[in-house]
């Protein structure tokens, strides 16, 4: 099956610069200081962000003593895939992407201006639709911007692949990924253009990588655009309901 | 899931003999109860409808333990012992009550069919009944940051286990001298249609489970634990399906059962404690 | 040691205590409820494509996640004409940072044995229909509860969102069955919407009753848990049938205010039932319409 028909189109209809439809909705529980719900085409994560506090149980040894000890959960509902998981958590795979998560985030976080703390994010994929990894870094981002955690900017993860042996394409479905083809994620912090974390299974000639890279890299500043208006939004409608920037008739900020 | 390599490890798949044993068998047991005057109907092991089997307690069983119990109703077996307070293990937080520890242990050889050596989800549920049974009752606030393991092994099962274990290990807490407010007694009751059995065996509690093909009869079971001198209910569990009026109903005779067995227990500790001081006083005179 | 934060939680639970106890003394709760209301209840049905049937309940700021897979399994030797039904319960991290790793996990097998037993009598659910072959081939249907909030009474918020996916659950056709040799030959319908219905009738939800001073109170919030002296979970049927009880908290109750719970516990399940069946109703209809719209976490 190839990734792309003859008229240039992918799978699922969408052309190869596309990305998959991204809703977002910023804190959805009361009761956590920071959350986050996510959908990336049929990909659906929450994430939710405690802290920063003191540090408990086993971080409290490994906390260290100039910046904040970040404690990062990945588990996946086991109703979330087609077939049904054994065990939300604690399988290799979920503790590689904690791990990757962690590496992702920590990036982002001004963990200088915590220290002797921890912050928590966990997050919890509640349909898996492929890109996974990118969604929760998305969500947590957002989770972690809803919580009100000091960040350097946001951390965005977007994946990309390789079509026909020409074509790069953004934002891989789970029909994509299992088709075959490579696959590269990238989680970046795209206003500076860094490279937090990049991952990718199988081959390609290396000179396809940059402009393999490129794609996936443009994908995140759109997902952060996307993600910066949701933001926008979310504070303009609570800043409102709390009566921020009102202006009285002279003009002067209340 | 964990094995235990250590252990024997029995075939993967494997069914008990006693699946395929001949259906008439248990027709004769529906039979049994269906009689037409169901109060006058004796039960298989001639007992009448709402009489408890009779009941022999003993404390101090285990010497290694700080307080042990041993009960028996016929073929009901089981024993309890209970060890000193230690500290939580893997808390970091201050808890201000203690706790209680409590397992529960089916022997392998206890039931028909083998129990494995792992505590399975049955018995995972148990333990947490026999545990909020037991809260209550004891003065947690007594040693906070402790907690007191109860060990309950369940010899030979043959219905009513779970009210036994509660019996048992109330008894081996009080012969611990873990402070309580008050002894705790327990016991069940199984219903079957119209018909009320109190302390139904294992033979009788696999009918009261089933649902006879009458609809809307009441089925099902139900174990109490009781304080006794100050009527308070410790734990109530009831499965099955029945009506308020039939609950109800069962409760005061549960309450009236777990009364009954009260005094036992009460005169089984005066004993051993009776039986301990002439046993410390013996070297004195001599 | 003692912590300095151990004490300043006693005394703020201890501070919640009294302000729950004064504010019975008018009949009204801290949050303007009576004894016996519940806070509102949202539904949604079908949120999971993955899953034969799901449903997402949010009692206030309790949120409930269920999806309910359907497998084919081999029917246990000594229930050969029924099918199977497992519960499992999965406290995420996301409610409380002290359920990450195995920390929730007392809490989950506490309220997946109470499920269990709630549904143990066939009056509560029947396992026959899910029988495609005696002895040799049966459904099993995963319920698998995920906890995303703890906002105080998970058993009800558990209970409805369970009986809400299960009502949503969609069980596959099977065709044909036929023997070939020693396997057995199993022909799904075609077509995927080819589907049949579970019968939901008489599963039963659970009612907490919690106990605070002199007053049974249902639905209650954290904070009322935490002051609350015994806490009393009754299986109750639409048609007033106790399936189960179970005390579940530390703590011990009087005979005569257990029967009392009972009486209250059987009427609010009567109507909490009839509820939820009404709530079923208007979501199955609001899903058959044209476009229906996902709200899912957005809304």
């Amino acid at each position: 099956m190839d990734l792309l028909s003859d008229q240039g189109l992918r799978l699922d209809g969408r052309r190869p610069d596309e990305l998959r439809n991204i809703r977002c909705k910023m804190g959805v529980f009361n009761q956590a200081d920071g959350s986050a719900y996510l959908e990336q085409g049929n990909t659906k994560v929450l994430a939710t962000v405690y802290g920063p506090h003191q540090p408990r149980g086993q971080a409290r040894n490994r906390a260290p003593h100039d910046e904040a000890f970040v404690n990062c959960q990945y588990s996946m509902a086991v109703f979330s895939t087609g077939e049904r998981k054994n065990r939300p958590r604690g399988d290799r795979k979920s503790q590689e992407m904690s791990i990757h998560l962690r590496q992702a985030l920590v990036s982002a976080i001004r963990t200088e201006l915590y220290p002797r703390s921890q912050l928590d994010i966990f997050v919890e994929v509640l349909q898996a639709d492929g890109g996974n990894y990118c969604a929760c870094v998305n969500a947590a981002t957002l989770a972690l911007v809803d919580a009100g955690v000091g960040m350097r900017e946001y951390a965005v993860a977007c994946s990309a692949s390789l079509a026909n042996g020409e074509i790069p394409l953004v934002d891989i479905s789970h029909l994509e990924e299992s088709t075959g083809g490579p696959n590269l994620t990238v989680a970046s912090l795209p206003i500076s253009g860094q490279v937090a974390l990049m991952e990718m299974s199988q081959r390609f000639h290396s000179d396809h990588l940059p402009k393999v890279l490129e794609r996936a890299l443009e994908g995140c500043k759109d997902i952060h655009r996307i993600l910066d208006d949701t933001v926008r939004k979310h504070v303009e409608e609570t800043g409102r309901a709390s009566g921020w920037g009102q202006v009285d008739r002279a003009g002067i900020v209340l | 899931m964990p094995t235990d390599n250590r252990r024997i490890q029995g075939p993967e798949i494997s069914t008990p003999y006693c699946v395929f044993g001949s259906s008439t068998e248990n027709e004769d047991e529906d039979g049994c109860f269906k009689s037409t005057d169901p109060l006058s109907s004796t039960r298989k092991d001639g007992r009448a409808l709402l009489e408890h089997r009779k009941i022999y307690m003993k404390t101090g069983v285990v010497s290694q333990a700080k307080g042990s119990a041993y009960i028996e109703l016929n073929n009901t077996k089981v024993i309890c012992s209970v060890f000193d307070p230690r500290e939580i293990p893997n808390r970091v937080e201050y808890s201000q009550h203690g706790e209680l520890f409590c397992v529960l242990k089916f022997a392998p050889f206890s039931c028909t069919t083998r129990r494995s050596h792992q505590q399975d989800a049955e018995e995972k549920e148990l333990s947490l009944n026999l545990k909020r049974a037991l809260e209550p009752a004891v003065c947690r606030h007594e040693f906070p940051n402790f907690q007191v393991d109860i060990y309950v092994l369940i010899l030979e099962s043959d219905g009513g286990s779970l009210a036994a274990s509660i019996t048992c290990a109330g008894l081996a807490l009080a012969d611990a001298h873990v402070p309580m407010y008050d002894l705790v007694t327990a016991a069940s009751l199984g219903v079957a249609g119209d018909v009320l059995m109190k302390d139904p065996s294992e033979e009788e509690e696999k009918l009261c489970s089933q649902h006879f093909e009458r609809s809307n009869l009441n089925h099902g079971l139900i174990t109490v634990s009781l304080m006794g001198a100050h009527t308070q209910i410790t734990q109530v569990w009831q499965t099955g399906s029945m009506t308020t009026t039939c609950v109800s109903e069962s409760l005061t005779h549960l309450i009236q059962s777990c009364e009954e067995t009260y005094p036992i227990a009460q005169r089984c500790l005066v004993k051993s404690v009776v039986d301990t001081i002439s046993k410390k006083k013996v070297p004195e005179q001599s | 040691m003692v912590k300095s934060t151990s004490y300043l939680f006693f005394f703020i639970s201890f501070g919640n205590f009294l302000s729950v106890y004064f504010i019975f003394q008018n009949d009204l709760r801290n949050d303007g409820r009576s004894k016996q209301d519940y806070r509102p209840i949202e539904l949604e049905l079908d949120i999971v494509t993955h899953a034969n049937g799901s449903a997402r309940v949010r009692l206030a700021n309790t949120d409930i996640l269920v999806g309910v897979k359907t497998e084919i399994d081999v029917p246990t030797s000594n229930r050969p004409e029924e099918g199977k039904i497992e519960f499992f319960v999965d406290c995420s991290a996301n409610a409380t940072p002290e359920f990450e790793g195995k920390g929730g996990q007392d809490l989950a097998t506490e309220i997946g044995n109470y499920l269990g037993s709630s549904f143990a009598s066939p009056l509560s659910f029947d396992l026959k229909p899910l029988c495609i072959l005696k002895g040799v081939q049966c459904w099993k249907l995963y319920v698998d509860i995920l906890i995303l909030e703890c906002g105080g009474n998970l058993f009800d918020a558990v209970s409805l969102a369970v009986k809400a996916a299960l009502y949503n659950t969609m069980v596959p056709r099977v065709e044909t069955v036929a023997m070939d040799g020693g396997n057995v030959d199993l022909q799904l319908s075609g077509d995927p919407f080819d589907c049949w219905r579970l019968d939901i009738t008489n599963i039963p939800c659970l009612v907490t009753l919690t106990k605070i001073g002199e007053h049974l109170i249902v639905d209650p919030t954290a904070e009322e848990e935490e002051c609350s002296m015994a806490s009393l979970v009754v299986a109750v049927t639409e048609s007033g049938r106790i399936n189960s009880l179970c005390k579940t908290s530390v703590g011990s109750l009087h005979p005569q205010t257990l029967t009392d719970a009972l009486k209250v516990g059987v009427e609010v399940g009567v109507g909490l039932n009839k509820a939820l069946n009404e709530a079923l109703g208007r979501e199955e209809k609001r899903l058959q319409s044209n476009k229906p719209e996902r709200f899912g976490f957005l809304k």
